[in-house]
């Protein structure tokens, strides 16, 4: 026996299986238990529930919601208000840190300077404490009777107001659709035929493709308009509250703001650093091909900025997809809350846990596959040196 | 033999200004913006915190209330609930020696001096021990103060101190699992590394203060803060274990070879040869690591915990300082700043320092 | 089990065989070495002379035949293992001295934490082996203080303060500057004068005619020739051997 556990292979073997027995019977105690306990408060286990009507509302969805709704739908919307917050959350903060990481790399002094105490402050204040305070500053707004008003917008102590056009669901999503493809093709058409074309050719059909995206979106917003009203519906006072427009809640914005100031700073650092690990040697080199500043930055410095930048930015927009879960905080519906009003009211821990786990590994893997295939797409072919 | 040297014609005050700010019109233009918008926000803010400002809280919260600028007054009538928030007032000043107990073990530990080991345990140990007897009392005379009566940046240091003190230990031992030859142990602590890191550290929170008591048998429960501490725990730790075990990666294989020659077991090998290098490696990432895990204590005011956050909450949520908020979130954040804002520079300074030793 | 107290050869490998996945890395390998004998292993990179001496203190692993250091058989037996390490010494080519310890550190740890000598003890010995290596003077430095010929005289020393029955030698010069590699052979040339018996893999053949007992030729995982060092040098049977020495030897 004693000359069995000094043999080596029999001692790898016999650890591996201590460890690994030793989680999972923890484990399977855990669930053990936790089934026990939930039996004895009358909560069968199972997905059945998912079936059942919640019988609570959301405050916020981009989907029809009621409370006579079954709690599949309600994790659907809270999903879809993750991405949706994540995604606005991660443009914003990338349109923040691209304007603060290329004042810190300018050759400005002043720039530099303004872009550093940015990031310096904004970077070292939690981002919690930066959603509580913008929701503080936007509950205490005036009320929709005193609202500020500017360009058919109006700021309201119960969120913000804006004109929205009087046209059927789906021909405003297909509008908006068309709107991300005029911004969208320029660039993928930039990017197929670099330098094979003269540059003026190159631009005119960018815009050529821009302009007709953007006519297709104006054909579909006349065409899916609704009878009998004007084309854009401005929010107005009636009584003691606003009506008609958009109302972009409080909760929405406060995470929204917070999310680009704070992924701003982090971000901002991102590209600084892509910008400094492009070598001075390629800049030079370009130089001296007569290229001219601008076409310097747009040909050699910022693509190879981008692929330095990218895998970084990869876990920035995973982290501040993460982030979308402090809506809890402020009361808004993410899939974090739906998952936490669901524990609280229907009492089906165990599977509404597994839920959480579940959508969450999706949103990193799919990010990560989306990331996976931007990277391989640009990568440098080749084991280029890279001073 | 003579040299005579022409000295270029010292350039004015006037040209050195016009050359670093004023080279091109761009230049001039991007200069011109940044000094606006530098001159507008420092005025602006010197105007609200400063000369517009109430500082005394003998006109009470309406004169405050009527001033242009910021009313700091709140914060002279407040400061106790925002830094202690309900432990006893008489006591309070056994909250303030527990702060200052925890900042001073922060400062010891970043003298190099301390990085051994034994020392670097010892001072931490001391140090949560000396915070745990003056915060909870029951002993030498001091009256007991029960863990739901802490709160404020006396809180937030201990869950941030305690999360470090457990989750430390554990990333150790994780790395160490996760870069094990045999399959199994490794994968599996793969998968528990990976899982936790992906999911958002205030479900862990939230999993392990509501949900795990479920889940556990009664005597395991124990208090909610030491769950919710030991969830920020586990959560830290699936973080530093990675940085741990890139430091390990940057450790020659020859080190541990040679270990290996010399006779050294397991144990030794690792805790004489690996973990000292390795540390070193890892340390401006784990710098880095521990200023992400301060911040992110803040996130137990969502699970219900009377943190700072909390705190500076009810500061001003409760009747007259109602419209004061800013004041209050302005001072909970200039307290996180000093404190993430020094570790963060200490964090570059070794960078830079270590950068520079290689060399 | 007391490694050490047995007669019989110090390392006896027989039919040694090694995979390092599809690729065979050493193909029934037999060597014999007495106690106090003196082998110097060459060949070309890759062909496996290092794996070997690897294996006599299991850095690697053997997957095939049977290796006896000090009459105890090298398997799965932890207990063996250890006890082997202890008599083994072992010099490397890159050093791999402790970066993070003093020189005198470097010698002291593995006799204080492996064999439980007393602190006043293992720094007598350690100073000894400095002495002997000659460099006394550098006890208080760190390595990365010292150059690439002081470090590997260090690495002697460390390993003889373990005070082995043999001592491997793998590449010990390789990585040294040229003006640097005398000062180590120099070290290596005494010990073998103070009898101990030593496997060395290296291409210094000046060495091996000096003190070498016999010379092993190795090439793609096999040993090729075997022989005292004036008949290796002078008339080897093999044309790979023969090959290799015009290519050391050279010009």
């Amino acid at each position: 026996m004693v000359s069995l556990l000094r043999n080596q292979k029999v001692r790898n073997a016999l650890l591996q299986v201590l460890y690994v027995g030793a989680l999972a019977a923890l484990v399977l105690a855990g669930v053990v238990i936790a089934r026990r306990n939930l039996a004895e408060q009358g909560i069968t286990s199972g997905f059945d529930f998912l079936y059942k009507s919640t019988g609570w509302d959301v405050n916020f969805s981009l989907l029809p919601a009621t409370a006579n709704d079954p709690y599949w739908w309600f994790f659907l919307i809270g999903i879809i208000n993750t991405l949706f917050l994540g995604t606005v959350g991660l443009m914003l903060a990338t349109l923040v840190g691209t304007i603060v990481g290329l004042a810190r790399t300018s050759s400005n002094e002043l720039a530099r300077l303004l872009g550093r105490t940015y990031v310096d402050i904004f970077r070292n204040i939690p981002l919690i404490l930066q959603v509580f305070f913008w929701y503080a500053v936007i509950t205490h707004l005036p009320t929709p009777r005193a609202a500020h008003e500017a360009w058919g917008m109006m700021l309201t102590s119960r969120g913000l107001y804006v004109p929205i056009p009087n046209v059927g669901a789906i021909a405003f999503a297909a509008a908006i659709l068309a709107v991300i493809a005029a911004i969208a093709l320029p660039v993928w058409l930039g990017r197929t035929s670099r330098l094979s074309q003269p540059f003026g050719e190159r631009l005119g059909i960018q815009l050529a493709a821009a302009a007709t995206a953007l006519a297709t979106a104006a054909v579909i917003l006349a065409l899916g308009r609704l009878p009998d009203l004007p084309l854009l519906d401005f929010p107005a006072l009636q009584g003691l509250n606003l009506k008609g427009g958009l109302r972009i809640p409080p909760e929405f914005s406060a995470l929204a703001i917070a999310i680009a100031i704070y992924g701003g700073s982090y971000i901002a650092e991102i590209v600084r650093g892509g910008f400094k690990s492009v070598g001075k040697g390629q800049m030079e080199a370009a130089l001296s091909l007569g290229l001219s500043p601008w076409r310097v930055f747009t040909l050699v410095r910022l693509p190879l900025a981008l692929r330095a930048m990218l895998p970084i930015l990869a876990n920035q927009y995973v982290w501040l997809m993460k982030a979308t879960t402090m809506g809890i905080a402020v009361g808004f519906t993410d899939f974090f809350m739906i998952v936490a009003l669901t524990i609280n009211h229907s009492g089906q821990t165990l599977e509404t846990i597994g839920i959480l786990m579940a959508g969450f590994l999706a949103i990193n893997l799919s990010l990560a596959a989306i990331f996976n295939r931007i990277n391989k797409a640009i990568a440098l072919k080749g084991n280029q040196l890279r001073a | 033999m003579e040299m005579v040297v022409v000295a270029p014609p010292a350039p004015g005050k006037v040209e050195d200004l016009k050359r670093r700010f004023f080279a091109t019109p761009l230049q001039a233009l991007l200069s011109l913006m940044s000094l606006a918008i530098m001159a507008f926000v420092v005025w602006k803010l010197l105007d609200w915190a400063v000369f517009s400002a109430v500082f005394t809280t003998s006109g009470g919260p309406e004169a405050c209330q009527a001033a242009a600028g910021a009313c700091w007054s709140v914060i002279a009538a407040r400061w106790r609930i925002i830094l202690f928030g309900l432990y006893p007032f008489e006591e309070q000043w056994r909250s303030a020696l527990a702060c200052v107990a925890v900042v001073v073990m922060t400062v010891l530990s970043c003298i190099p001096a301390f990085w051994t080991g034994r020392r670097i345990a010892l001072v931490w140990g001391a140090g949560t021990a000396l915070y745990y007897v003056l915060m909870k009392g029951g002993v030498l005379g001091l009256s007991y103060v029960g863990e739901e009566a802490w709160g404020g940046l006396a809180l937030t240091l201990f869950i941030f101190v305690t999360t470090c003190l457990i989750g430390f230990p554990l990333a150790v031992c994780l790395a160490l699992l996760r870069r094990s030859e045999l399959p199994w142990i490794s994968r599996t602590t793969a998968l528990i590394i990976d899982g936790v890191r992906s999911l958002p550290l205030i479900s862990i929170l939230f999993t392990f203060a509501i949900v795990l008591p479920f889940a556990l048998p009664q005597w395991l429960v124990g208090d909610k803060l030491y769950r919710v501490i030991l969830g920020s725990a586990l959560f830290f730790s699936a973080y530093q274990a990675e940085i741990v075990r890139g430091g390990m990666q940057g450790v020659p294989a020859g080190q541990e070879e040679a270990a290996m020659a010399l006779g050294m077991s397991y144990w030794q090998r690792i805790s004489r040869i690996l973990l000292p290098q390795a540390m070193r490696n890892a340390l401006p990432a784990t710098i880095n690591q521990f200023v992400i895990s301060f911040k992110e204590t803040s996130l137990v005011v969502i699970v219900g915990f009377f943190e700072i956050l909390a705190s500076g909450n009810a500061a001003y949520g409760t009747g007259e300082w109602r419209f004061a908020y800013v004041e209050v979130y302005a001072f909970i954040a200039f307290i996180y700043f000093i404190f993430v804002f020094s570790l963060s520079r200490y964090g570059a300074f070794l960078e830079r320092r270590m950068s520079v030793g290689e060399r | 089990m007391n490694p050490g107290k047995a007669s019989g050869p110090a390392v006896r490998i027989e039919n040694l065989d090694k995979h390092y996945g599809t690729f065979h890395a050493l193909r029934k390998v037999n060597l014999s070495v007495g106690r106090g004998e003196r082998i110097v292993v060459c060949g070309p990179s890759g062909s496996g002379k290092s794996t070997v001496i690897r294996c006599i203190n299991r850095l690697e692993q053997h997957d095939g035949g049977r290796i006896t250091v000090l009459g105890t058989e090298l398997n799965d037996d932890v207990a063996n293992i250890d006890g082997i390490r202890r008599e083994v010494g072992m010099v490397f080519q890159h050093f791999n001295l402790f970066p993070h310890m003093t020189v005198l550190e470097n010698c002291m740890i593995a006799p204080m934490i492996v064999r439980k000598l007393p602190r006043t003890e293992a720094e007598t010995t350690a100073r000894r082996y400095l002495e002997k290596v000659r460099i006394p003077e550098q006890a208080m430095k760190f390595p990365g203080q010292l150059s690439g010929g002081q470090q590997q005289r260090v690495a002697i020393a460390r390993a003889l303060c373990m005070q082995p029955q043999i001592m491997l030698f793998d590449e010990p010069t390789s990585a040294l500057d040229p003006e640097m590699i005398s000062e180590v052979l120099d070290v290596m040339v005494t010990l073998a004068s103070d009898g101990m018996t030593m496997i060395c893999v290296t291409h210094e053949m000046g060495f091996a005619r000096r003190v070498a007992d016999r010379v092993v030729f190795m090439d793609g995982g096999e040993i090729v020739e075997e022989a005292p060092p004036e008949e290796f040098f002078t008339s080897c049977r093999n044309d790979r051997t023969r090959q290799f020495l015009s290519q050391i030897l050279g010009h």
